[in-house]
């Protein structure tokens, strides 16, 4: 991949004429929050097909970018022959996006000024780059398309030296970024159970993962409302979250361990919204047999105003060309290793109801590079239900509880990964993000600090046994 | 032409003000070296002056608050400044500043309304305010640290919580004598007089000392203010009503029928490797109900979260529980709100989970009616008697929030007379008792530094590895001169303890700025060592604390062996702070250690900071010696009877 770096030279250049050039005029400067809209106008919008087939398009006849104010509709930029997936900057004066020079290109990664239109590639490879978003300290997330689909990668923007790119999803199946939440978390969909994809028949669900791809996990794991799927999504500047699941709006509340019905008029909704600074909603909606139209409306108000009508096209994902709050970013506390450590709290606890005795040994499988499964090894679970292993880093992993004749109790359906160098607590196994953990020593850690290596690695201990 | 210079200034100052701005965002790697100038710059003692920041600015810092009999005056503990402030709840003017003294920490209103008790900590002293003239007309001197106070209800008789000595001393209310004392936790600080008079109830901040690496427990102290005819004579303890698994009790409120009680309490997660903050994982704030109503619901005491999943509310401190006992109101000092809680739906929900939810972060969605944003670090809470109007303490804002608490909105904002500058060390305070930087909220320093000082805990930090070097919590009194920070001696500074490592390790997310760190960093090297109540007077001794100190200086043992210069006691722990800044392996070293080699605390208030030893085993001093000093490592102490080892004790309280 090549991160373009010609604005570098530039940069000294602009600084200087910003320090002495006349102050920008304020409508340029800071755009009114909710005015103009950036949304993706295309003739045929299919939302999941990037995580249903390796080859899908969500935009299979192409897609642009327009600028949206006041009813008029403009071409956000100019000379693509596609262009998608924008972000705006929280400064509300760039725009990061997905575009084709040619029908014939792959997706890359562009930024323009919102200003004066300065054009920039800032990513792209030989295959496609989608859905990049912002990331605190000119940083970036996009999804990558790879031999199992997408994957999510972390790179920066301009960076002074170029460095390889930070790849935060581990799964054979595809992933792609929906938003970058305020805690520095990443939001994205992937099918259910994790690793697999649509095609094999999971269920788009979102899931949440750090900036430097440590702690997957659900956003919540009321996994059996999802008969439709859940996708898209935004947060709220209440910390809510507002997703789509199956064709309805949705949420997911700090206070709630299940999704949220949001009570909106009857219509297909189509992913991401975007918030006006007073509250109010811009969507994506449609009656049936109609095109997806940006609507403004109210929440729990049965009125919804059309924002642009194009009989032609759906108009998909808005976002806002105005400021908004910089996410926290999040500081990597990785070690510098191969593999990393897991440890489960109490295996007897899980969502699916908790188990009446202690399983004696816990199985470890690791995806190869084919995506078969392949057994590391198992390990012992003490009396408490706790158990510590070394895992090799990077890898899709899951875990099944066997009984004593070495029979499977409880398996994990999907596969997760740990980041190499990442420390990891399971409070059960999946006991879902509700579940805090009990304050006790597992007696695993009055037994040894040294955990089971099931990497597959030759490592040497970091700790020595009692 | 005359336009050019104009325009060069213009640019000039354009140009500041962006290498201003991009200084101030500068968020990653931040340096110690960045931090440690700016803390320099920021000291809190000026060395030209010799007057402290904390002396050019005394800022009130409400703590605690009560109304009078007839609602029209708030009586406000001001910790810093010293002073109560009687102030008009209809205009919201100060009416008049009562000097008290040091730190004041309690407030009480005698039943008759005619006296205010006021605790102030530092001068062991409880002072007596006429509430019609507002003089103050005593001062009982009750030592060892006056905290929590309330009187019976005749108001005869006068009970003060005493953090230092960890007891509940007795005293006439009108004379001051002292009747006796009774013994409550470690750390004794909050009462609460309950609706029928009949009982006292007491809470600690710091933790019982119990086993090495077992779960923390606490007590709610239960007097009977009254004989007992057959039982007993006067005041006595009537019950130790546990708090299982909690540390960091504060407030206790009652409802005006005595039939629900609730006391406000950190639940910490100090066993567990402090891996990830997600899922509750460094510490939980809650509420424990007791009382006939949950009697009634789930037969027994509950704890109540307060947290939810993706949000947290650090710091629970003050409780009230309106007259009508539709609400409980807390008051979250690390998240800046108050949380407001319907009690029938509290109730319902106990009721249908009678085995309990303390772990069950969306427990919280089924009753918390409202989080109400207010000033920062709020402390101390009260209503008025219809219970429609809630004042809450803002104690680093230096203002009071009126509350509705039928619609839970602010309704005013009271500030209280306060310098209007905000000094570097003001700054670093609100820092530090924050719990913004934490990750979703969880925690701040203050979760884990109670009041600036320690929280009894030992934690499993996670770089070390699951399991691996348990570490004590430090105190932080007076630590100037005493680096390197850590266990390990890793720290050669606070900029490097509380900067890159905390963000990494402690808040799982984004940290401060260099001004902020370095704010902070005035902050902790300006937290002042307490008054030691050993003493007895300056450059005195007790003659238990001569011969203790002969003990920590001598040279040779009780056999007349000559003791190597480095297993002296006060070769390690030398000079004015108890340590020579150097690391030793002292023989102290656990399987779960990585290394021996350990840096020398310091002795400041060693009394207070119990358990010791870098990882906590030893609950007493006389425990370090005769449990975990097998081979005269740790100084030749192997030689000495209980009564010398007595003495050294002794010595030692006077640090």
């Amino acid at each position: 991949m090549r991160i373009q770096t010609r604005a570098v030279v530039a940069a000294p250049l602009l600084l200087l004429l910003c320090a002495f050039a006349p102050p920008p005029a304020p409508t340029a400067a800071k755009p009114p929050c909710g005015l103009p809209v950036i949304a993706t106008a295309a003739p045929v919008y299919n939302p999941l097909a990037a995580l249903t087939n390796l080859d899908g398009e969500r935009f299979p006849q192409g897609a642009q970018l327009l600028l949206i104010d006041h009813g008029k509709a403009q071409p956000l930029v100019s000379g693509f022959a596609a262009t998608a997936d924008a972000q705006v900057y929280y400064d509300g004066m760039r725009v990061l996006f997905a575009g084709k020079k040619q029908p014939s290109d792959h997706w890359s990664i562009w930024e323009v000024t919102l200003a004066d239109h300065i054009l920039t590639q800032v990513a792209s490879a030989p295959t496609d780059l989608v859905r990049p978003f912002y990331m605190p300290g000119r940083r970036m997330i996009y999804a990558r398309r790879a031999a199992h689909g997408f994957t999510i990668e972390l790179a920066a923007i301009f960076p002074d030296e170029p460095v390889p790119a930070v790849e935060l999803t581990h799964i054979q199946a595809p992933a792609l970024p929906v938003a970058v939440m305020r805690d520095g978390r990443v939001l994205f969909e992937a099918g259910f159970p994790l690793g697999t994809s649509l095609s094999q028949g999971a269920k788009p669900e979102l899931f949440l993962v750090y900036a430097d791809g440590s702690g997957v996990e659900s956003y919540r794991c009321d996994h059996e409302s999802i008969a439709n799927g859940r996708w898209g999504g935004q947060e709220l500047a209440s910390g809510d979250t507002v997703f789509t699941h199956g064709t309805t709006l949705a949420r997911f509340t700090s206070p709630k361990a299940v999704e949220q019905p949001i009570h909106a008029p009857a219509a297909e909704y189509a992913g991401q919204i975007a918030e006006t600074q007073d509250g109010a909603w811009i969507t994506s909606t449609r009656k049936p047999g109609g095109r997806f139209t940006l609507v403004l409306m109210h929440p729990g108000s049965p009125l919804q105003q059309p924002l642009f009508v194009d009989p032609a096209r759906d108009h998909v994902e808005p976002v806002l060309a105005c400021t908004h709050p910089t996410p926290k970013r999040h500081p990597s506390g990785l070690h510098d290793w191969p593999t990393a450590n897991l440890m489960a709290l109490d295996v007897r606890q899980s969502r699916q109801g908790d188990l009446a005795t202690v399983p004696p040994t816990v199985q470890l499988e690791q995806q190869d590079d084919n995506g078969n499964p392949v057994v590391m090894g198992t390990a012992p679970i003490e009396s408490d239900g706790s158990f510590f292993v070394k895992v090799r880093g990077d890898r899709p992993i899951r875990f099944t509880l066997l009984d004593p004749a070495g029979k499977p109790i409880r398996a994990q359906h999907g596969w997760f990964w740990i980041r190499a160098g990442e420390q990891r607590i399971c409070v059960g196994c999946h006991t879902g993000p509700e579940r805090a953990s009990e304050n006790h020593v597992p007696l695993v850690l009055l037994h040894t600090t040294t955990p089971v290596d099931l990497s597959g690695l030759a490592t040497k201990p970091t700790a020595e046994a009692k | 032409m005359r336009r050019l210079p104009v325009l060069f200034l213009i640019s000039a100052a354009l140009v500041a003000a962006i290498t201003l701005v991009r200084t101030q965002s500068v968020h990653a790697g931040v340096t110690p070296a960045a931090a440690r100038a700016a803390a320099a710059a920021n000291s809190p003692v000026n060395a030209h002056t010799s007057r402290s920041d904390a002396e050019i600015n005394i800022y009130a810092s409400p703590l605690e608050l009560l109304l009078s009999p007839d609602g029209s005056q708030l009586f406000v503990l001001c910790q810093q400044s010293g002073d109560i402030r009687v102030v008009s709840t209809a205009t919201g003017r100060t009416l008049k500043s009562i000097p008290i003294g040091q730190e004041l920490r309690g407030i009480f209103l005698s039943p008759d309304g005619s006296r205010l008790y006021v605790t102030s900590s530092w001068d062991d002293t409880v002072s007596v305010v006429d509430t019609h003239t507002l003089a103050v007309t005593a001062r009982f001197s009750v030592k060892g640290e006056p905290s929590g106070v309330v009187t019976d209800k005749s108001g005869k008789t006068l009970f003060v919580a005493n953090r230092l000595s960890n007891d509940v001393a007795v005293l006439n209310a009108t004379t001051g004598d002292e009747i006796k004392r009774l013994a409550a936790g470690r750390g004794a600080s909050y009462m609460l007089l309950s609706a029928d008079g009949k009982r006292i109830y007491t809470s600690h901040i710091y933790p019982a000392l119990g086993a090495h690496r077992t779960v923390p427990q606490s007590e709610l102290t239960v007097i009977s203010p009254d004989s007992e005819p057959g039982r007993a004579a006067g005041p006595h303890v009537v019950d130790r009503m546990p708090l299982h698994l909690a540390a960091g009790v504060f407030h206790i409120a009652q409802s005006a029928d005595g039939r629900l009680s609730a006391v406000a309490h950190f639940h910490p997660k100090n066993l567990i490797p402090l891996a990830h903050l997600e899922h509750g994982g460094a510490l939980a704030n809650n509420l424990t109900l007791f009382g006939p109503d949950v009697d009634q619901a789930v037969g027994g005491t509950i704890e109540v979260p307060l947290d939810e999943l993706d949000r947290y509310y650090a710091y629970p401190f003050g409780v009230a529980i309106t007259p009508d006992k539709s609400r409980i109101l807390v008051t979250h000092g690390g998240a800046d709100v108050v949380t407001v809680i319907s009690v029938p739906a509290l109730l319902k929900f106990a009721h249908a989970h009678p085995k309990g939810f303390a772990e069950d972060l969306s427990a919280s969605g089924n009753y918390v009616l409202a989080r109400i944003p207010v000033g920062k670090n709020p402390r101390g809470i009260t209503l008025n008697r219809t219970g429609s109007l809630a004042y809450v303490a803002n104690r680093l804002d230096d203002t009071i929030s009126v509350i509705d608490t039928r619609t839970s909105k602010v309704l005013r904002t009271i500030a209280l007379d306060t310098p209007k500058a905000i000094s570097a060390l003001r700054r670093g305070e609100q820092t530090f008792y924050t719990a913004k930087y934490g990750f979703q909220g969880h925690f701040g320093c203050s979760s884990c530094h109670l009041d600036s000082t320690l929280d009894g805990l030992t934690w499993d930090l996670e770089p070390d590895g699951f399991g691996v070097d348990i570490v004590d919590n430090r105190l932080l009194e007076d630590i100037r001169d005493t680096e390197p920070y850590k266990w390990n001696g890793g720290n050669p500074d606070i900029p490097t303890e509380c900067g890159v490592r905390t963000e990494k390790y402690f808040w799982r997310s984004e940290n401060y700025d260099a001004r902020t760190l370095a704010d902070l960093t005035v902050y902790i090297m300006g937290i002042r060592k307490r008054p030691n109540r050993a003493l007895p007077g300056p450059g005195k001794l007790t003659p238990a604390q001569d011969r203790g100190k002969v003990i920590f200086e001598r040279t040779v043992d009780n056999f007349g062996n000559p003791i190597p210069e480095l297993n002296r006691c006060n070769y390690c722990h030398s000079g004015p702070k108890g340590t020579n800044q150097k690391s030793f392996d002292v023989g102290t070293k656990k399987w779960t250690d990585r290394s021996g080699l350990l840096d020398t605390p310091q002795l400041t208030s060693i009394a207070l900071t119990a358990p010791y030893l870098h990882d906590g085993s030893a609950r007493t001093l006389e425990e370090i010696w005769t449990v975990y000093n097998p081979h005269d490592q740790h100084g030749r102490t192997n030689d000495l009877i209980k009564d010398q080892l007595n003495d050294l004790i002794e010595y030692l309280r006077t640090r």
